[in-house]
């Protein structure tokens, strides 16, 4: 309860109405055309990539000629990739991520990966989601262990996190106290009675009004979600009622998840920590074809969403982060394809990233059994992320301290 | 503490035995009931209805009833099939506090279908449930302790001599039996000692003796050559075990507020008396001035099995249980899929910005079931009232029966002529339900 209020005094500062009959600050009643996030508090959005992202192929050491060795089929022509520097290059279908970084809203960090890799999708994404090795205990995710109720410094507002898809649940929102919802459409926020307009309106007259029994805790937490409930339906009724994609998004189902996510930021949810997954990144076999089209599904919903949440002001106070549990081998298989490998670029965009380039690409040829060398470890990541963006302590969630990377410009 | 709130609660005056004392009963024992039920329940007088709600009439011809379905059930192995079936129990059974207690052990005792993925297995664990529900605890955690579902969801399965498991162990303690705080990671050592031999095969469990270490294991301050048995014996004589148990009865039966350990305290030492004989633990707590007061009337919030069951008795719905099953995963309680070991947390975790919403859209769903132009499944048939007097009659019913608290009079009020805005008995609920449905009172139980 506290935490909720405190919520709501931040955002609205010591400004806000407050009636004398209700703790509900008068304004989440009677402006439902106000954002009430502008200056809200900081959201990460989770992309998984799922499957296993090639890395040499989405940022391509194009500079290197042990690149164009291993990859004969596979490689991307030095004419043809989007260039970083006289190194590195996007692939050609990343013009998303590419336009991006010409505005400096994507940070890259090379050779993320773990000791001892592990190739089993399985294994290698349980090890990313809950952070922990085969042997510890995996039943949480290490963004559920940050929403535990005795978890402290940990997320508290109402609805922390939410998983919007269809998939099952990631591990990463595993938590042992209240679940993560997922959410599969818009249309879950769409209150389906008839006269939906006079309905609101009787419903609001009834929540200003004072009840008997005030101190009933149960009842002022119904009566709080009840109002962002009502106001969450409100604004997203234009979007919810429109049969056709959210414009300026891509139709992809990538491109739709994320527009479904901006809608939610900026209905004025809560919620601090939002999940998506892309899958299909497993390419054993023919893989140009198959990866370009990944990519520039990923890379256009990207820059879609970040023009979005840029027009309604909210592009500051979110970042995006994408990961996959592993990279693939250096040389190409004799499918035209590439198996499971190891270390990966990941990549964070968003209004406040410190863009560019983190860490050195692994070597090519300094190699581990011809898979590339890990540098970063994906905790350190998690460190940043959680220390940095959320203002999450993170030793206890990640057993232990790790560094943090320059990514954010303004860490908290 | 000034009085033992756990002493028998009367009538009187000032408290008498109405419908919204009924309608209180009928839910918390069970998911509630129609008007009529309670009129009855009402007339019958407080004793008499407490009694009847602990009888078990009808149950044997309603179980004829379901067995061919479990045999249906578990040849088609579909384990989402096992969420529906359990759903048209708790709406048809004539023995509610029976099927509502069995509930609350799978909760205490959460395992997932999505994870067992055996029909056969989540059923016999059903099984097991309902048979130890009003009756003593040691023997329902000893059969807990070898049900293959509960030792495939928790990795269990394998229990080596050299190579204990310790999961088993761990969750016994701290969600089963004691509470965190209560052990040591020594005794969770010990304990998982003398599960060693304990195995599923085939989803069968067996005890392998060569797999058994014999040697001497200390629990706690206790010593010997334990086996499983034995070890939960120990555990349930910990002080904490009947502590733990009551404070999970009195938040499952009566409220979700917090209580201080001095008051339910009386509880769990009444629990330890009577050798956790849960039935007669739960005939005090339900015939108890705790639960007839202010700390337990409208003190919890209505779980989504609660409010859809609750609306299917109360207006005697014929609705397809895998359509309620549906909308039940969205509003995060599916029976057969808890989220985790720890079971559904409750309370104010069911009301969300997103379940809010959903909850009404249920209700819509459901009275949209109501059969159209009908006199109204609300007890008394329409007789000669006016279009006002009817409509007043009708929302005093439902909130007699539905409301825990009631909502602002201003609101009722605003309903009323909601109500006489519609023609029939029937179109009147149809039209102020979902409008009830977004008030927060509603959702109080």
């Amino acid at each position: 309860m506290t935490n909720r209020r405190q919520f709501l005094y931040k955002t609205f500062g010591g400004a806000c109405l407050i009636s004398a009959t209700s703790r509900i600050p008068e304004i989440w009643l009677q402006a439902p055309g106000l954002s009430a996030h502008e200056n809200g508090e900081r959201i990460l959005v989770v992309v998984q990539l799922g499957g296993g992202n090639d890395g040499l192929n989405t940022v391509i050491p194009y500079g290197d000629d042990a690149y164009y060795r291993n990859r004969f089929t596979l490689a991307i022509g030095k004419a043809n990739v989007l260039k970083i520097d006289d190194y590195h290059g996007w692939h050609p279908s990343l013009s998303g991520f590419a336009r991006l970084f010409e505005q400096q809203q994507i940070a890259v960090v090379q050779g993320v990966g773990y000791p001892q890799p592990n190739r089993s999708h399985f294994e290698s994404m349980d090890l990313w989601h809950t952070a922990h090795r085969v042997a510890e205990n995996r039943q949480l995710g290490w963004i559920g262990r940050c929403l535990e109720s005795d978890f402290p410094g940990g997320i508290a507002t109402e609805l922390p996190a939410l998983h919007y898809g269809n998939e099952r649940q990631p591990l990463a929102l595993a938590t042992r106290g209240t679940p993560v919802p997922t959410i599969t459409s818009l249309n879950q926020f769409r209150l389906g009675v008839p006269q939906r307009r006079q309905f609101l309106e009787k419903v609001d007259a009834d929540l200003k009004r004072p009840r008997a029994g005030e101190g009933n805790m149960l009842l002022e937490t119904i009566r709080d979600n009840a109002v962002v409930a009502l106001n969450t339906t409100r604004r997203l009724e234009s979007i919810i009622d429109r049969s056709a994609g959210v414009k300026n998004y891509p139709g992809t189902p990538l491109g739709q998840k994320l527009a479904a996510v901006a809608e939610l930021i900026d209905a004025g949810l809560p919620t601090r920590i939002y999940y998506v997954t892309h899958n299909g990144f497993d390419t054993h076999s023919n893989q140009l074809a198959a990866h370009a089209l990944l990519l520039q599904e990923l890379g256009d919903a990207a820059w879609a969403f970040a023009q979005d949440l840029q027009q309604r002001g909210h592009n500051e106070r979110t970042a995006v982060f994408a990961f996959s549990e592993f990279g693939r081998r250096v040389r190409e298989n004799a499918s035209r394809g590439t198996d499971h490998g190891t270390a990966a670029p990941v990549f964070l965009f968003g209004g406040a990233v410190n863009a560019g380039l983190h860490g050195r690409h692994p070597s090519l040829e300094d190699l581990d059994d011809g898979d590339l060398k890990f540098s970063v470890d994906y905790r350190t990541i998690y460190a940043t992320l959680l220390e940095d963006w959320l203002n999450v302590p993170s030793a206890s969630i990640l057993n232990g301290e790790f560094e943090r990377l320059p990514v954010f410009r303004n860490a908290s | 503490m000034a009085a033992n709130l756990w002493e028998p609660w009367e009538p009187s005056p000032q408290e008498p035995w109405d419908r919204r004392r009924a309608a209180h009963l009928m839910r918390r024992a069970g998911f509630g009931g129609t008007v009529r039920q309670i009129d009855e329940l009402v007339n019958l007088g407080f004793d008499k209805a407490l009694a009847m709600i602990r009888e078990s009439a009808g149950l044997e011809a309603f179980e004829a009833e379901m067995t061919p379905l479990e045999k249906s059930l578990v040849s088609r192995q579909e384990p989402q099939a096992l969420a529906s079936w359990w759903l048209l129990r708790m709406a048809k059974t004539p023995h509610p506090l029976l099927e509502k207690t069995t509930f609350f052990w799978h909760g205490h005792f959460a395992t997932s279908a999505d994870k067992v993925a055996d029909s056969a297995a989540m059923l016999r664990q059903y099984r097991l449930l309902r048979e130890h529900a009003l009756g003593r605890f040691e023997p329902l955690v000893q059969g807990i302790s070898r049900d293959p579902a509960m030792l495939i969801y928790l990795d269990s399965t394998d229990n080596r001599k050299t190579r204990p498991n310790e999961n088993y162990a761990r969750e016994l303690l701290e969600l089963f039996c004691l509470g965190a705080g209560n052990y040591s990671e020594r005794d969770i050592k010990e304990l998982a000692r003398c599960f060693t031999g304990w195995e599923v095969r085939q989803n069968q469990f067996q005890f392998n003796p060569h797999q058994h270490d014999s040697g001497i294991k200390t629990i706690f301050d206790q010593s010997g050559p334990f086996g499983g048995d034995d070890a939960v014996g120990i555990v349930l004589r910990h002080p904490a075990a009947a502590r733990h148990i009551a404070r999970k009865l009195v938040r499952f039966f009566c409220t979700d507020d917090d209580v201080v350990d001095e008051e339910f305290q009386p509880l769990a030492e009444l629990l330890r008396e009577n050798d956790f004989d849960i039935g007669k633990i739960l005939a005090v707590i339900l015939s108890s001035r705790f639960f007839w007061s202010e700390k337990s009337l409208g003190k919890k919030v209505r779980g989504p099995v609660d409010l859809a069951i609750g609306l299917i008795r109360l207006f005697d719905l014929n609705a397809n249980m895998n359509d309620v099953r549906g909308r039940l995963a969205g509003l995060g309680q599916l029976p057969m899929f808890p989220p985790n070991v720890k079971g559904w947390e409750g309370g104010t975790s069911w009301i969300n910005a997103s379940t809010f919403v959903e909850r009404i859209n249920l209700v819509q769903f459901l009275v949209e079931r109501i059969p159209a132009g009908s006199a109204g499944p609300l007890s008394l048939a329409r007789v000669t009232r006016s279009q006002d007097e009817e409509s007043r009659r009708v929302i005093e019913d439902l909130i007699d029966v539905w409301f825990a608290q009631r909502p602002p009079t201003e609101t009722v009020r605003e309903l009323m002529e909601l109500a006489s805005q519609a023609g029939k008995t029937a179109d009147m609920i149809k039209r102020v339900l979902p409008a009830m449905a977004a008030i927060p009172e509603f959702h109080l139980a």
